[in-house]
């Protein structure tokens, strides 16, 4: 049996979990978009973008797969990320490979008009997995806390 | 065409004047996955689909059904 104080922490934290990871989504995203909108070189403010992109991506990556709440009670974080929270960040790996298929076929038609580097692919790929995935698992949790 | 699975587990939980956070005591997971159950989002496990009709003291057929 669990403490009805972890039930009650649980559902606070996963209800501001829901609202957060959308918000984190677009911050991501629109990083991405100062990247690609500026002229590129090899200076060390571009290896420090880069840097700052890969921590991004580790950090949103490990908050997809582990569901985030480090510091709360190993019970606390069953109930976070129990069978219907992990039902949902599988469907959001789903919209993540689509997303990254997606990407990768719209690349391959551009690089048969414009140069695109392997950086820059890889980039954009793992970029648009990743946000795909976040929203869709912020849209499936917000959806689940509805009506409740 | 899979067949839907419907339940009766808001109205059970009811009869035995159970929130959903108590409910999800008793079987333990979240309020939010008892909330999905009961509207149909989620399909529990069998594993919590055996749980919740322990914690109600019904058969699983009970409150789990197909739609047809």
């Amino acid at each position: 049996m669990t403490d009805t104080s972890d039930i009650e922490t649980a559902d606070r934290l996963s209800r501001k979990r829901a609202r957060m990871i959308p918000v984190l989504a677009i911050i991501f995203l629109a990083g991405q978009a100062a990247y690609f909108s500026q002229d590129r070189a090899e200076r060390l403010v571009d290896h420090v973008k880069i840097g700052a992109w890969l921590v991004w991506v580790l950090v949103l990556l490990a908050l997809l797969e582990t569901g985030g709440a480090f510091i709360q009670s190993k019970r606390v974080r069953a109930l976070i990320n129990d069978e219907s929270t992990r039902a949902n960040c599988q469907r959001a790996y789903v919209i993540g490979f689509w997303s990254a298929m997606g990407t990768g076929i719209g690349l391959y038609v551009v690089a048969m008009f414009e140069q695109v580097t392997a950086r820059e692919a890889i980039h954009l790929i793992v970029t648009a997995a990743i946000a795909g995935a976040l929203l869709m698992f912020g849209m499936l949790e917000r959806r689940a806390h509805r009506d409740g | 065409m899979a067949d839907a699975l419907r339940n009766r587990l808001r109205e059970l939980r009811g009869d035995r004047d159970l929130t959903q956070a108590a409910l999800a005591e008793l079987v333990g997971v979240s309020r939010k996955t008892i909330n999905t159950v009961e509207n149909g989002v989620f399909v529990p496990s069998t594993t919590l689909a055996l749980k919740l009709a322990r914690a109600l003291g019904r058969p699983v057929e009970e409150i789990f059904f197909l739609d047809n």
